[in-house]
């Protein structure tokens, strides 16, 4: 008798698709986990309904990844039902694993980014500017639409979570490693990050590194750069030492900064506060005025450093 | 993580804590923290029942973690962590809670002084729950000392130690021994030669083999730490060449001395006009010489001393500079014995007579018929030139206090008794072997009652004048002390450096090299094979500036952790 | 029965926390909302200990160290200087004022300097009213 397939499930919240294409990325793999699994649910690339989902039993799931935050009621009560029809939840990406860009909306208000889609901005017709409403009467019936949340939520925000694989998007190898180590049984302890290292970028970094004295901060575009020399000594922001590897060092590699969708390292509760601090320790100057205008440097530092991880900070949002 | 047993010990510092804390609240809030086996408040803490109590308790109660809720941790971490040390508990798995000089001695409000003391006391719990048993490491000692200053108190202290068959190095920045002493002719109270004191001192410092008397030279840097001290030393010979030379010390005796005040700051006194003002130290070069007499070269007729010259008074210096009462004396007699006819004034604030033989040498120069007029140390008295009828060079004006009269004095010369104050380079002294200044720029002592010579830098001891004014007897008995604390250390031969210091976990260093540059003892050192850094232990002073910049998180501050401070945050809030 | 803000100070253990038991020897009294941590220099205090202690119910934290140039460690209170002014621009875009995070120089003679800034900060802090963050956050959880 053939062995049973494994059943898995994708989902993406308020995501922007990458971490389903980097699925697919793994190219020719996806054929062989197509001959081992069972895609039961995988809105992006195969028919399905939530009705599909919720007449399953509990736990008849036996991996399901899911990947983008959670900023709305059609999130939340996804997660909830991947958690509970599956024996194994992954938060998939950055997203889900810390909020993600989408996190960086926790900077503003609900109000705020309804009246900028909706109502004020330069490609609204006159005269049609609705804001969407979770109820609404049409034809004599309700219509109802997912709620839009206050703020952006992680999936463990609302949903125990067994692993989480950090990235935007996760590299294609460490998607592979991640659904191979599932097929073997091969997993670690339950809550573990996988498929990243347990240390900095910079330990994978090929740039040389001396000392660390910064005094001005550029954008990447403001200077030429030595390609084999560490990028922060240069002036030029990079969260690599911050930041978990397992990327590949993409980014640098590519003469750009790392933006930290790794996360921070383990035991760093709080990943922009950690490289606040390393980053403005290197800052060359002890006069108070000559500081503040080094850090002149770094326009809207708060959102660098919490680009990808905002709703995973201490703080989690504003509270203007 | 193995069971808990905190044994959290409340004490009332007789009234000092218990008048505005309630310790039985204090002690009932903490007794039902999870973890806390027992909990108890007793009158004094430190006393020895009150240790005993502790070292017994952890016996009887298997304690692993002590509080004890009391006074400063400066005041007495090492006394609590030695009752830990003897109830065979390690040293640092105790912490403190301040609810004394930080609670009780600063909150009048009973209630809050009370929750607030509960606060401190609960983070203290929550901290001690994550505290790691640390353990000393031990480092040799280096028996060779550096002596900074030539004056009395360098040369005394340089002795002591050479004595005793030690190596010393003795740095002075002029071309001659014997500092601010050797501009002086006779010391009061006793009328001996500043000459014959120093002489003394200065040929046995010579002649001794084990000193190597270093003139015309500066410390340029220190590098190391107790025991372990690499110093550099820049001399300048005649011809302007610079020679520098590196030795390796144990301890170093800061011996720096004082500058005296500027008269010149006080403009009605007229120093530097009127050619007849002279300060005190001028008048010494007059009494070496043998000639008291005045510009013009006249025997005073009359002549005035004026006590408190840039000292005791807001506008320059509040303190008292302890010497120039005395010293004012002796000028009295000096000029006394040099003409008797003279009429002397000695124009003063209050008498500090407070020494050995001070008394009796107030009352033997008011027998040599000097005039002691009184003014208020604000008030101070105003010096003009005289006119053409007058038969004096110049008029002194004095609000006198005890007569309560504005009262003219003649005086063909005056003597200005200037204060002592720091030295205008005491604070690059300070910086360069890392000790505090306190406001008025003398050096601070680790305590200023218990321990006036160390400093809070291991190691470093200070003497003598450079940490406050003081006379030849207080200075020598500073300088003595010095030596023979370093002597002591010598003895035991080695050094215990404190288990508390940073580690890298190689594990989680990633090589980005933020660390190296941070550390001010460049005790981190980055190894290009393996590409991570790592903390020489015996160099590192646990500042934590690594720690706190380390982008991983890969440096852990020993005893002042991530995880205990975190649980002391949320403790203090809760 | 007006707010009490709680405030969170973050003393270096050779100058300023020397000057706040200076302040208790000289028995200067000062109001009694703020709790202090001992860490041995300005340097090993984190901004994460910071966001640490507003998100734990702090309405306002104080970081003390010793004056430039005076640093036990040498160079210890220049780290915090630098980070420090960086803090105060991201706790601007999370909308915590500025007035709730103070950095400030107390050397171990200045007793009642101590006792002058906390009263100070006290006052502004119980102006600026409670800061809301952690009921915020408790209000903020989702149901699981």
């Amino acid at each position: 008798m053939a062995a049973k397939k494994l059943q898995i499930a994708l989902y993406w919240g308020a995501a922007c698709g990458g971490c389903d294409v980097a699925v697919l990325d793994t190219n020719e793999f996806i054929l062989d986990v197509a001959a081992v699994a069972d895609v039961r649910f995988w809105p992006i690339a195969v028919d399905g309904k939530y009705s599909d989902v919720e007449a399953m039993s509990d736990g008849e799931l036996d991996l399901a990844l899911f990947d983008g935050a959670v900023r709305n009621s059609e999130n939340e009560h996804v997660a909830k039902l991947l958690r509970a029809k599956s024996k194994i939840l992954v938060a998939f990406g950055s997203c889900a694993y810390m909020g993600g860009i989408p996190g960086l909306a926790n900077l503003v208000t609900k109000d705020e980014i309804l009246a900028t889609a909706y109502l004020s901005n330069a490609s609204i017709e006159p005269g049609n500017q609705t804001v969407p409403r979770a109820r609404s009467a049409v034809d004599g019936m309700t219509l109802e639409i997912p709620s839009f949340y206050r703020r952006v939520y992680r999936l463990q925000d609302v949903v125990d979570v067994d692993y989480s694989v950090p990235g935007c998007p996760p590299a294609p190898d460490q998607v592979k490693a991640v659904l191979l180590a599932v097929v073997k049984g091969e997993l670690p302890p339950r809550g573990s990050v996988v498929g990243a290292s347990e240390r900095a970028v910079c330990d994978d970094c090929k740039r040389t590194k001396s000392e660390k004295k910064v005094k001005s901060f550029h954008r990447p575009f403001e200077v030429i750069q030595d390609s084999s020399r560490c990028l922060l000594e240069q002036g030029i922001l990079c969260m690599g030492s911050a930041t978990r590897s397992g990327c590949g060092v993409r980014c640098p590699n590519s003469n750009q900064g790392c933006r930290g969708c790794y996360g921070p390292l383990p035991g760093v509760s709080d990943h922009g506060a950690k490289f606040l601090s390393a980053l403005a320790s290197i800052v060359d100057s002890k006069d108070p005025k000559e500081i503040e205008h080094i850090l002149d440097g770094l326009p809207d530092f708060t959102s660098f450093a919490y680009r990808f991880g905002m709703p995973a900070s201490t703080l989690q949002r504003s509270y203007k | 993580m193995e069971e808990l047993k905190i044994g959290v010990f409340i004490c009332n510092c007789g009234s000092n804590i218990a008048h505005h804390v309630d310790v039985d609240a204090v002690r009932e809030a903490v007794e039902a923290k999870p973890g806390v086996a027992i909990a108890r408040s007793y009158k004094y803490m430190c006393s020895n029942p009150g240790q005993d109590m502790i070292a017994r308790d952890i016996r009887e109660h298997q304690l692993n973690r002590v509080v004890v809720a009391a006074c400063s941790p400066r005041m007495h971490e090492k006394t609590f962590r030695n009752a830990c040390r003897n109830g065979g508990l390690n040293p640092y798995l105790c912490e403190m809670a301040n609810i004394r000089e930080q609670c009780s001695w600063v909150h009048s409000d009973q209630l809050a002084a009370t929750e607030k003391a509960k606060a401190l006391t609960n983070a203290a719990i929550n901290r001690v729950r994550y505290h790691e048993p640390l353990e000393s490491l031990t480092a040799e000692m280096c028996p060779a000392t550096l002596v900074i200053g030539g004056g009395i108190a360098g040369l005394t202290a340089a002795l002591e130690l050479a004595d005793a068959a030690h190596q010393v190095y003795l740095v002075e920045r002029t071309a001659t021994l014997g500092g601010n002493l050797a501009r002086v002719d006779l010391t009061a109270p006793h009328l001996d030669s500043a000459r014959d004191l120093l002489t003394e001192r200065i040929t046995r410092v010579r002649a001794n083999s084990r000193i190597t008397l270093m003139l015309n030279s500066e410390l340029q840097s220190l590098a190391g730490y107790v025991g372990n001290y690499a110093a550099i030393i820049r001399t300048k010979n005649g011809s302007g060449e610079v020679q520098e030379r590196k030795v390796d010390v144990g301890n170093v005796v800061v011996a720096t001395g004082y500058q005296e005040f500027d008269a010149g700051r006080i403009t009605h006194y007229g120093h530097g006009k009127l050619p007849n003002v002279v300060t005190s130290f001028e008048f010494e070069q007059m009494l070496r010489k043998g000639r008291i007499e005045t510009r013009h070269g006249k025997l005073p007729q009359y002549a005035a001393i004026i006590h408190c010259v840039g000292s005791r008074n807001k506008e320059f210096h509040p303190y008292c500079s302890r010497v120039c009462c005395m010293t004012a004396l002796k000028y009295a007699h000096e000029l006394k014995s040099a003409n008797p006819a003279c009429y002397v004034s000695d124009i003063y604030v209050d008498m500090h007579a407070f020494g050995k033989g001070h008394e009796d040498f107030y009352k033997t120069t008011s027998e040599v018929k000097t005039l002691f007029l009184m003014f208020e140390k604000n008030e101070r008295p105003v010096v003009r030139k005289a006119g053409p009828n007058d038969d004096c060079e110049m008029l002194i004006e004095v609000n006198e206090t005890l007569s309560r009269e504005r009262i003219e004095i003649p005086a063909d010369l005056i003597i200005l008794m200037v204060g002592m104050e720091a030295r205008a380079d005491s604070g690059e002294v300070a910086r360069l072997v890392n000790i505090s200044q306190d406001k008025e720029g003398w050096f601070m002592e680790s305590h200023p009652k218990l321990d006036p010579v160390a400093t809070t830098t291991d190691g470093i001891y200070i003497a003598g004048t450079c940490a406050a004014p003081k006379d030849i007897p207080d200075t020598v008995a500073q300088a003595r002390a010095a030596a023979a604390r370093i002597l002591g250390k010598i003895a035991k031969g080695k050094i215990e450096i404190d288990g508390v210091f940073a580690e890298v976990n190689e594990d989680r260093c990633s090589g980005c090299r933020m660390c190296n540059e941070l550390c001010p003892y460049s005790a981190i050192e980055f190894n290009d094979e393996t590409r991570r850094s790592h903390v020489i232990p015996a160099a590192c002073k646990a500042c934590g500036a690594c720690v706190a910049a380390c982008p991983s998180g890969a440096i852990k501050g020993r005893h002042f952790t991530v995880e205990q401070l975190h649980a002391q945050i949320d403790g203090v809030l809760a | 029965m007006s707010f009490e803000p709680k405030i969170v100070g973050f003393l270096c253990n050779w100058c300023s926390y020397t000057g706040a038991d200076l302040a208790g020897t000289s028995r200067i009294q000062y109001p009694p909302n703020i709790r202090v941590i001992r860490v041995m220099c300005s340097a090993r205090i984190e901004p994460d200990f910071v966001l640490r202690a507003l998100a734990s119910g702090a309405d306002g934290v104080l970081i003390c160290g010793c004056h430039p140039g005076d640093c036990h460690y040498s160079e210890g209170n220049y780290k915090a200087m630098r980070r420090y002014p960086l803090l105060k621009r991201m706790l601007k875009d999370y909308g915590v004022d500025n007035d709730r995070v103070r950095l400030e120089w107390v050397s171990a003679s200045e007793g009642q300097r101590f006792a002058d800034i906390v009263t100070d900060m006290t006052e502004r802090v119980r102006a600026l009213g409670p800061l809301r963050i952690k009921t915020d956050l408790q209000t903020d959880m989702v149901e699981r």
